[in-house]
C-alpha cells in the first residue's frame, strides 16, 4: 500500500531522501519555501575539498525526480496529528495526508550585521561568505575591487554567547581556506590573511588543504580575534585584532573583510516543533531521540530528521543522513504493517 | 470636667512610660550620632539652612506633606496612600487634641508624656458643654480615620494586589511585633475608652461601645484591663520601634531637614547615610521597580534588602548585593522617600580596596594632539566624543559625522587615534581616585582643542562629562539635544516617515541627567512616535549597565528581554537608542530593528537641491 | 674549583609540577567562569588601555594559569574598567569582576 512521506525542506537532504523514499516504492511529497530547489547549496560555486563544482552536484541530485512531487514557493502553514496520521496544510490551500515527515529544513545563515563591531552593512568593503561564493558565481560585486590585502574573519556567529549561538558552524573553517586559496587564484598579488580561533580541519584531505593554502597560495594564518573594524580616510577598512601566538593586538589596513557566517537555526524551528511535539536542544536546532545511534529519528512517532536541522553538518554528511533517515523511514512502515 | 483621680495616676500607665522614654532616649542619641558623623562642613551646611526661610518653608511642607500625608504615596496608588495618610495624619491629630484637651481642662498634668493618651481614663465629664462635644467628636472622627487605615493595612498584608503592589516585603520576627501591636493599639483604645465613655465622656463611635459594655456591666469605667492592654500595646510598639522598620517614623523627620539642607552620602553607614538608612520603611515599592526582580531570586538584591543587611551590619552580604547593583536609579525615583539607593551603594563600594594601585602615568606620555584628528570645514566648533564603546557600534560615530558634515559644522574627532575612558565606569566601581587621572587627561585635551562645545553621543560618558568634570566655559551636549536644536534652528532638513518606532530612555540620560523631551521632539521630525509601557523616568533599564559587577550573561539577558517586552508594548517597527551599550544589549535579543538615534537622524535628512 | 667561564642558566621551562595554583583556585571560586577562558584575544584586541601600554587581559589570565603571575600581573594597573572587553567576550566572562578579583586575590 502506498504511504504518503511529507519532506519538508527541499535541499540536498530532502532531494536526496526523497529519491530514496520514492525507491524504496513510498510516495514522497517535497515542500520547498524558496522559488527553487537546493537549498543554501545553490548558491554556493565550489565545495571543499577539492574544488568540485556545486552546479555539477546539484544536477547529480536533480537528475533524476521523477515520481516525486514538489511544491516549490510553498510554506507550511499547520499541521496535526489525526491517529497515526499526520494532516498538513500548505499555504497554497493543499492538505496532504502523510504517513511519515522528515524535517529536512536545514539552517539559517548567521546574519553577520549583528556583529556591529565588524561593520558589514556599514562600511563599504565587509563581505559575507555567502556574498563572496555569489561573487564567484557571478564575478560582480561592487564591493570587491582589486583587493591588495584581504582578510577572512572565522567564528562569525558562531562559538559566540553574545552573538547567541555557543555552538561551532563545524565548516567555516574549511570554507574560508577553500575561498583563501580562490581568491589567491584570481588575485595572485593579493595578501591574504585568516584570523581564526581554532582551525577545524577535522574531514580527510582537509589537513592537505590547510598545507596547500600555506605552501602552495601563501596565506598568512593570525591566531586571534578581530574586535573592531573602522575606515581610514580612504575608505580602506583598518582591522584590529589581537595576535595570540605572539601576544600583541595587531592593525592591518584591508581592501576587502570577509566574515565567515555561520550556521544560526531556522527561526521558523520553534513553532514547527509546539505543532509536531519534537524537541528542541538549547541551541535551537532541532533534538533528535539520540545522537549517537538514533539521529534521524525524533521524539515523535512518524517524524524523522535528516541535514543540518540538526545541527551543522558537511555536504556528504547530509547525504548520507538523508538516505539513513529515508531507510528509517521505510523500516518504520515495516513495522507499523 | 473633673479629675477622676486625686493621683492622677495608676500603674497601667508605665508600660507606656517605658516605651516612650526608651523611643526618646533613642532618638536623641539617634540625632547626637548622626550629627557628630557629619562632616564639619555638613554641619555648617544645616545650621545655615535653619536659618534660611525657604529651605524651612520646604521643611515644613515636607513633613506635611511626606511625614503625614504621603503625598508620594497617594501618586501611585490612591488606596495605599490613604492607608498610609489615614494612620500617620490620624495618629498626629489624636495626640495634637489629646494636648489641646489636656491645656485647656488640667494645664497643670500638661507635663506629663501619659496624661493626653490616657485623657478618657483620668477625666470625667461634669456638665456636657458644646466645646466639650465638639473635642469628643473630633477625637472619635480621628480614630476612625486611624481604625480606617489599620483595616486597610491588615488586608494589604493579605491581598497586596488590592493596593497596586505586586510584591511586599518579607518581614523580620521583630518587625512582626511591632506590626501586631500596631494594629492592636487603636482597636484597643477604642475598646479602652468605650469602657469608661460612660463616665469620662465619648462620642458616636466610643460611647455605643459604652452602651455595649454598660448592658453587661454594672460599672464598667472601673476595669483597667482594657486601659492595661492599650498600654501595652503602645509600650511594645515603642519597645520594638528601633529596631523595625517602624523606626521610619522619628527617622523621617530628621531625614527631610538633612536632604534639604543639601547634604549627601558620603560614608555607608554614618552620618547622612545613618538618617536614609533609617528612613526606610520596608514598603517595598522598590521590589517591583527593581529591573532584576525580573527572577524571583533577584528580589534579595533590592535596596529595601540591601538596606536591612547594612543595618545589620552584614557587610559581606551588603556588599554582594551592592556588586549586583545595575546603578539604574529606577528604585530611587519610586522611593516615597527617594532614598539615595545609588549614592548608598556607591559609598559602600568605596570601602573596598582591591588591592590595586592603578598607574595612569602613561597618559602623561601620550600628546593631546596625536589622540584627536580635525575635520574642518568652518563653521560652528565642536569637539566630538565618541567614547570607547563606540568602536564596537560604528554605525553611531559615522552617522554622527554624517549628520556633521551635512550641518557644516567644524568638528574635530577626539578620539580617532586612541581613547582615553572617561572615567564613568571606574567611578561607578568606586574608584574615585584613580578616576581623577583619566578626567585630567582628557580635561587637558579638550581644553587643548579650543572648541567651545563638547559632543558626545554617548550617555555614560556625558553624565559623567555634566558631573564629575568641571570645564568652565564649554558646553557639554548630547547628541539628542544638539541635532534637536540643529533641527530647531533648520541647520538640518528633516523628512517624515509612516514607520512608528519607539525610543528607549537611557537610565544614564533620562533619570540620571533628566533628559527626556529634547531626543523625543527630533524624533517626531522623522518618525510616528508610539509610547512604551513605561517610560521616561519609569522605564526599565537594558540590563548592559556596567554599574553591577557581578551579574551573570544569563541574568542580563532576562532583564534586556523584560525591557524589550516593556519597549514593543504597542507594536513598534524599531527600537531608537540614545546610547551604544543600551544598542549593542537590545540588538543582541530583539527581533524588531535596533536602531541609534544618530542614524535615524543621518537615514532621514533631506537633500539640499545644488 | 677551577672556573670554567660559564654556568648553568636555569630552564626557561615552566615546571607545572611545580606551579603554584592555590590563588587560581581562589579566583575560580571567586569568579567561576574564568576557567571558560579560550585565549581568542578578543579582550586584548578591543582594550582602551592596550592602545598605550601592554595590557593583555588574555595573556595574564593565561600565566595564572600556569602559576606565572609575577611578570604579568603589574599590567593590569593600568586598566580603565571601561568594559570593552566584557562586551565582545565571547564566552560571557564578566571580565571587569575578573579583573578587580585577581587584584584582590593576587595583591598586587
Amino acid at each position: 500500500m502506498k504511504r504518503n512521506v511529507l519532506i519538508i525542506g527541499g535541499g540536498p537532504a530532502g532531494i536526496e531522501a526523497s529519491r530514496r523514499i520514492r525507491d524504496y516504492g513510498h510516495t514522497p511529497i517535497l515542500i520547498e519555501k524558496e522559488s527553487r530547489l537546493g537549498g543554501h547549496l545553490a548558491k554556493w560555486h565550489k565545495l571543499f575539498p577539492d574544488g568540485e563544482s556545486t552546479k555539477e552536484l546539484l544536477s547529480s541530485l536533480t537528475s533524476d525526480m521523477e515520481g516525486i512531487n514538489s511544491f516549490t514557493d510553498t510554506n507550511i502553514v499547520s499541521i496535526n496529528k489525526l491517529k497515526d496520521l499526520y494532516v498538513a496544510i500548505f499555504s497554497n490551500g493543499i492538505s496532504v495526508q502523510a504517513d511519515a515527515i522528515l524535517f529536512a529544513t536545514g539552517f539559517s545563515m548567521f546574519p553577520a550585521e549583528k556583529k556591529e563591531e565588524y561593520g558589514y552593512g556599514i562600511y563599504n568593503h565587509v563581505i559575507t561568505n555567502a556574498d563572496l561564493e555569489n561573487f564567484f558565481n557571478t564575478g560582480k560585486d561592487p564591493r570587491i575591487k582589486e583587493p591588495k590585502v584581504i582578510g577572512f574573519v572565522h567564528c562569525v556567529g558562531s562559538r559566540d554567547e553574545k552573538a547567541g549561538n555557543r555552538h561551532c558552524s563545524k565548516v567555516c573553517c574549511a570554507t574560508a581556506l577553500k575561498q583563501a586559496c580562490e581568491m589567491k587564484e584570481l588575485y595572485p598579488d593579493a595578501t591574504i590573511y585568516c584570523f581564526y580561533m581554532d582551525l577545524r580541519m577535522f574531514g580527510r584531505k582537509y589537513e592537505d588543504l590547510y598545507l596547500n593554502a600555506r605552501r602552495k597560495y601563501g596565506i598568512f594564518f593570525v591566531r586571534g580575534r578581530v574586535s573592531e573594524v573602522s575606515e581610514d580616510i580612504d575608505g580602506r577598512l583598518v582591522v584590529k585584532a589581537e595576535d595570540t601566538l605572539v601576544g600583541k593586538p595587531i592593525r592591518i589596513t584591508m581592501d576587502l573583510l570577509v566574515l565567515m557566517s555561520g550556521m544560526s537555526p531556522c527561526v521558523e524551528n520553534p513553532e514547527i516543533a509546539s505543532m509536531t511535539g519534537v524537541h528542541i536542544g538549547e541551541d535551537g536546532f532541532f533534538m533528535p531521540r539520540d545522537l549517537l545511534f538514533r539521529s534521524t529519528e525524533s521524539h515523535s512517532k512518524g517524524i524523522f530528521f535528516a541535514g543540518a536541522a540538526t545541527g551543522p553538518k558537511t555536504i556528504p554528511e547530509t547525504l548520507n543522513e538523508a538516505r539513513a533517515a529515508a531507510m528509517a523511514i521505510d523500516n518504520y512502515f515495516k513495522h507499523k504493517d | 470636667m473633673r479629675e477622676r483621680f486625686i493621683s492622677g495616676f495608676d500603674y497601667f500607665v508605665l508600660p507606656f512610660m517605658v516605651g516612650m522614654i526608651f523611643v526618646l532616649l533613642w532618638c536623641i542619641i539617634g540625632i547626637i550620632k548622626i550629627m557628630v558623623q557629619l562632616e564639619r562642613k555638613d554641619r555648617i551646611k544645616l545650621y545655615k539652612s535653619l536659618v534660611n526661610p525657604v529651605i524651612m518653608g520646604k521643611n515644613v511642607r515636607d513633613w506635611f506633606g511626606d511625614c503625614l500625608f504621603h503625598v508620594k504615596l497617594w501618586k501611585r496608588n490612591k488606596v495605599l496612600g490613604y492607608m498610609h495618610s489615614s494612620i500617620a495624619f490620624g495618629w498626629f491629630m489624636l495626640i495634637l487634641i489629646g494636648h489641646i484637651e489636656t491645656f485647656l481642662y488640667i494645664p497643670e498634668r500638661g507635663g506629663l508624656f501619659y496624661y493626653p493618651i490616657f485623657f478618657r481614663y483620668f477625666m470625667a465629664v461634669e456638665s456636657p458643654t458644646l466645646k466639650g462635644s465638639l473635642l469628643f467628636f473630633l477625637m472619635d472622627f480621628f480614630l476612625l480615620v486611624v481604625l480606617s487605615g489599620i483595616i486597610l493595612a491588615i488586608i494589604k498584608r493579605f491581598r497586596s494586589k488590592l493596593m497596586g503592589m505586586r510584591r511586599t516585603t518579607k518581614l523580620t520576627l521583630l518587625d512582626r511585633v511591632g506590626l501586631y501591636s500596631l494594629w492592636a493599639i487603636f482597636p484597643l483604645r477604642l475598646i479602652a475608652e468605650g469602657f469608661t465613655a460612660g463616665v469620662g465622656g465619648g462620642s458616636f463611635l466610643t460611647v455605643p461601645v459604652n452602651w455595649l459594655f454598660a448592658s453587661i456591666l454594672s460599672k464598667p469605667e472601673n476595669f483597667t484591663i482594657a486601659w492595661w492592654a492599650y498600654s501595652i500595646a503602645l509600650g511594645t510598639f515603642m519597645m520594638v520601634l528601633p529596631f523595625t522598620r517602624y523606626m521610619h517614623i522619628p527617622a523621617e523627620f530628621i531625614l527631610i531637614p538633612l536632604k534639604n539642607a543639601g547634604i549627601r552620602v558620603r560614608r555607608p553607614r554614618k552620618g547622612y547615610a545613618l538618617a536614609e538608612l533609617y528612613s526606610c520603611p520596608s514598603c517595598g515599592v522598590c521590589l517591583d521597580a527593581c529591573p532584576m526582580s525580573v527572577d524571583k531570586a533577584g528580589l534579595k538584591n533590592t535596596t529595601v534588602y540591601y538596606i536591612r543587611q547594612v543595618k545589620r551590619r552584614n557587610e559581606p552580604r551588603a556588599l554582594a548585593i551592592a556588586d549586583k547593583c545595575l546603578m539604574c536609579g529606577k528604585c530611587s525615583v519610586l522611593c516615597p522617600i527617594n532614598i539615595s539607593a545609588i549614592d548608598l551603594r556607591l559609598s559602600l563600594r568605596k570601602k573596598q580596596s582591591y588591592n590595586i594601585e592603578n598607574d595612569f602615568s602613561y597618559l602623561d606620555k601620550v600628546p593631546n594632539g596625536s589622540l584627536t584628528s580635525a575635520i574642518s570645514v568652518g563653521g560652528e566648533k565642536v569637539l566630538y566624543y565618541s567614547g570607547c564603546m563606540s568602536s564596537l557600534t560604528p554605525v553611531i560615530s559615522q552617522s554622527v559625522q554624517k549628520v556633521l558634515t551635512r550641518a557644516g559644522i567644524d568638528f574635530t574627532l577626539m578620539d580617532s587615534q586612541g581613547t582615553v575612558c572617561c572615567g564613568r565606569p571606574l567611578l561607578l566601581s568606586g574608584r574615585t581616585e584613580e578616576a581623577k587621572a583619566l578626567i585630567e587627561k582628557n580635561k587637558q585635551i579638550i581644553k587643548e582643542s579650543g572648541a567651545p562645545i563638547l559632543l558626545v553621543s554617548c550617555a555614560i560618558c556625558y553624565r559623567t562629562f555634566e558631573e564629575d568634570y568641571d570645564l568652565e566655559g564649554i558646553q557639554v551636549m548630547h547628541y539628542t539635544d544638539y541635532f534637536e536644536q540643529l533641527a530647531d534652528k533648520g541647520v538640518i532638513k528633516l523628512k517624515k516617515q509612516e514607520h512608528k518606532y519607539v525610543y528607549h530612555d537611557p537610565c544614564e540620560l533620562g533619570r540620571g541627567c533628566g533628559i527626556y523631551e529634547a531626543p523625543r521632539k527630533a524624533l517626531a521630525r522623522v518618525t510616528n512616535l508610539v509610547p512604551a509601557a513605561k517610560e521616561r523616568k519609569e522605564s526599565i533599564c537594558c540590563g548592559g549597565s556596567l554599574g553591577s559587577l557581578t551579574l551573570t550573561h544569563e541574568e542580563r539577558g532576562r532583564i534586556t528581554e523584560n525591557s524589550i517586552r516593556n519597549l514593543t508594548a504597542n507594536s513598534p517597527d524599531a527600537i531608537v537608542t540614545a546610547c551604544p551599550l543600551c544598542m549593542k544589549t537590545f540588538s543582541r535579543q530583539s527581533d524588531i530593528k535596533v536602531v541609534d538615534f544618530a542614524q535615524v537622524i543621518a537615514e532621514n535628512m533631506i537633500e539640499e537641491e545644488e | 674549583m677551577i672556573d670554567f667561564g660559564y654556568c648553568l642558566t636555569p630552564s626557561s621551562t615552566i615546571e607545572i609540577d611545580d606551579a603554584d595554583l592555590r590563588l587560581f583556585d581562589e579566583l575560580c571560586n571567586a569568579e567561576p567562569d574564568a576557567i571558560k577562558c579560550i585565549s581568542c584575544g578578543s579582550c586584548a584586541a578591543s582594550c582602551t588601555a592596550g592602545v598605550f601600554t601592554d595590557v593583555n587581559l588574555r595573556k595574564v589570565l593565561l600565566c595564572l594559569q600556569r602559576g606565572q603571575q609575577k611578570d604579568v600581573l603589574p599590567q593590569l594597573k593600568s586598566c580603565m574598567l571601561c568594559g570593552k572587553c566584557h562586551i565582545v567576550c565571547p564566552r560571557g566572562i564578566n571580565t571587569r569582576h575578573l579583573i578587580l578579583s585577581i587584584c584582590k586575590i593576587y595583591n598586587i
